[in-house]
């Protein structure tokens, strides 16, 4: 069990920057410390692995005190039992890919790591190149190599930072299921820090959502990003919509609840909140349906009419901002743009479930 | 006095090279590395004799060592032994010419070296001099080649500072370029041509050894 709370002040220009208040706690499987760039997610994995200082804190990892500005503990990087995989993975250039497992290997006879290195390099999938220069290695092999001599060094905890965000995509994915079944066969607890979102949802058994240097919800990943629980995490999550309104009534049979936003209402699931009570609701925008026509008979529970804003194509989909009074942000494919024939101006309907509008504390 | 001049040149570089190779990797690594007050300028003291004219760092030189300067008079006190004009005298001096450039080449290849190569190793549980061994002594090794070379021609050329420190005594301090510039003043004009074509040679071997050994790996 990693035990983390620590803060660190970061003053840039003179002026109190950026500031580290991160309280978390991981235990074992795959932990995943998701944010966006500049969240603290590195510095928080650093401050762990004895590379940054935090101002005040304690990190502790099962019995082990790694830091704690009370009893002044600072243990040297070299005691703490910390694999850390960098995102360029960082091989040794000077050796080759099994120097560079066996240069962790703590076994001290020759035998002993020999075999613990052809263990490693086996585990991860790379033995046919052990006798080859990181330079004659491809992006994703050296990341194997990285991980191997982590895990070589017999760490009690593996720190991953982005570790598959030099890698082309096909190789990332099949990383991705590897990292997983490596955890599993070795019962080593990962940290994993990544800013995308598939990542994070594939590989997480546990995810940490972190912005602006702090951890704004802790949960299972697939329900941090369905059902973020504030603001902050919302945001991290990527809930596009955040609505602001009251409790207008409560429909306790119907097992809904009705929220006004001053020029609409929406519908939610039962809440237990007081009439009145001010609320946030986040909705995704890949949760609203658009449609060119009023349709009366659907389980939707909300519909709402409007006309589009604009569109604006991102990548693999387009992010559609409707005007119904309030700016929504609704996520199609370019597929559906062009069914609907949709452009700026012309009329449309959303429809929203009341399962998909989530209130944030 | 060709064959003695040799002698004496070799002896004298060899010994030179050698100290100022890990002292002056020693010292660039403690300015690559460290943060203390005063680092600066101890970066500006040792680079000095390489503005100098070489004549004035040998006057500091015998100002520091000589028979009443302070580190040659407790030299003296302890062991009843004067380092002018002997062959050490010569090696010291070729030793503070060459000194700038081994901690300049040295210094600027560990600083161009990726930190956190050494973070790895501490994280694999590797101590301070175990990593630079191992690590951070190898990625720099190409930059602190350069400047073992830059300091052995250096302290094979030097002629003002070891005159004045060493003298020109023959076949004691009378190091090659003192011997040409003797030969050559006393109209001995084949033996000055012949130990200048040796320098000429020795110069040409060794920046060859230097590419070599410098040379880039070969990709795959």
């Amino acid at each position: 069990m990693l035990n983390v709370a620590i803060k660190k002040q970061f003053a840039s220009n003179g002026r109190a920057g950026f500031a580290l208040n991160a309280a978390f706690t991981a235990s074992q499987g795959i932990t995943v410390l998701f944010g966006a760039s500049g969240s603290g997610k590195t510095t928080t994995l650093r401050s762990i692995a004895g590379m940054v200082t935090p101002d005040a804190g304690r990190i502790s990892l099962g019995d082990a005190v790694y830091f704690d500005s009370t009893t002044r503990v600072d243990l040297a990087m070299q005691k703490r039992r910390v694999g850390f995989v960098f995102q360029d993975y960082l091989l040794f250039p000077h050796l080759s890919a099994a120097e560079n497992v066996a240069y962790g290997a703590k076994a001290r006879h020759e035998r002993v790591r020999r075999q613990r290195v052809d263990e490693m390099l086996k585990l991860v999938g790379v033995d046919y190149a052990a006798g080859r220069r990181p330079a004659q290695l491809s992006g994703g092999e050296q990341q194997r190599v990285a991980l191997a001599r982590a895990l070589a060094s017999d760490p009690a905890i593996l720190l991953l930072d982005e570790p598959l965000s030099a890698v082309d995509a096909a190789t990332r994915s099949r990383l991705l299921d590897e990292m997983v079944e490596v955890q599993r066969k070795t019962g080593i607890p990962f940290l994993y820090v990544t800013h995308s979102p598939a990542d994070a949802v594939r590989i997480g058994d546990s995810l940490l959502a972190m912005a602006e240097g702090s951890i704004v919800q802790q949960g299972r990943p697939r329900e941090v990003f369905n059902a973020p629980l504030n603001v902050p995490a919302a945001r991290v999550v990527g809930t596009e919509n955040i609505l602001v309104g009251r409790i207008a009534g409560h429909q306790p049979e119907e097992g809904i609840s009705a929220v006004d936003l001053g020029v609409c209402r929406i519908a939610i699931p039962r809440s237990q909140l007081a009439e009145g009570s001010r609320v946030t609701l986040g909705i995704r925008a890949e949760d609203i349906i658009v449609s060119r026509e009023c349709i009366s008979r659907t389980s939707a529970r909300n519909l709402l009419a409007g006309k589009v804003r604009h569109l604006l194509r991102d990548g693999e989909s387009v992010e559609l901002v409707a005007d119904c009074g309030v700016d929504l942000k609704v996520r199609i494919t370019p597929q559906a743009e062009r069914a609907l024939e949709l452009v700026p101006g012309v009329e449309i309907y959303l429809l929203i479930k009341a399962s998909s509008c989530h209130i944030l504390p | 006095m060709i064959w003695s001049a040799f002698k004496i040149s070799v002896l004298v570089v060899s010994v030179a090279t050698v100290a100022v190779t890990l002292a002056g990797t020693a010292l660039a690594f403690v300015l690559a590395r460290r943060e203390f007050r005063g680092k600066e300028a101890l970066d500006s003291l040792v680079t000095l004799p390489m503005v100098l004219p070489p004549t004035v760092t040998g006057y500091y030189l015998i100002l520091l060592l000589g028979r009443r300067g302070p580190l040659g008079q407790c030299l003296y006190a302890l062991t009843g032994w004067t380092v002018a004009f002997t062959w050490e005298a010569a090696a010291i001096a070729a030793g503070a010419m060459a000194l700038p450039l081994m901690v300049k080449s040295a210094r600027a290849a560990l600083e161009s070296i990726d930190r956190r190569y050494e973070l790895v190793s501490f994280g694999l549980g590797k101590s301070e001099l175990e990593t630079f061994f191992r690590v951070t002594l190898p990625l720099a090794s190409r930059g602190i080649l350069a400047g073992v070379v830059l300091s052995f021609a250096r302290a094979l050329g030097e002629f003002g500072a070891t005159l004045m420190l060493a003298g020109n005594i023959r076949g004691k301090t009378q190091t090659m370029p003192l011997a040409i510039y003797e030969a050559f003043i006393s109209g001995e004009d084949q033996k000055a041509q012949l130990m200048a074509l040796i320098l000429t040679l020795t110069s040409i071997a060794v920046i060859y050894l230097a590419n070599v050994l410098t040379r880039p790996p070969k990709a795959a």
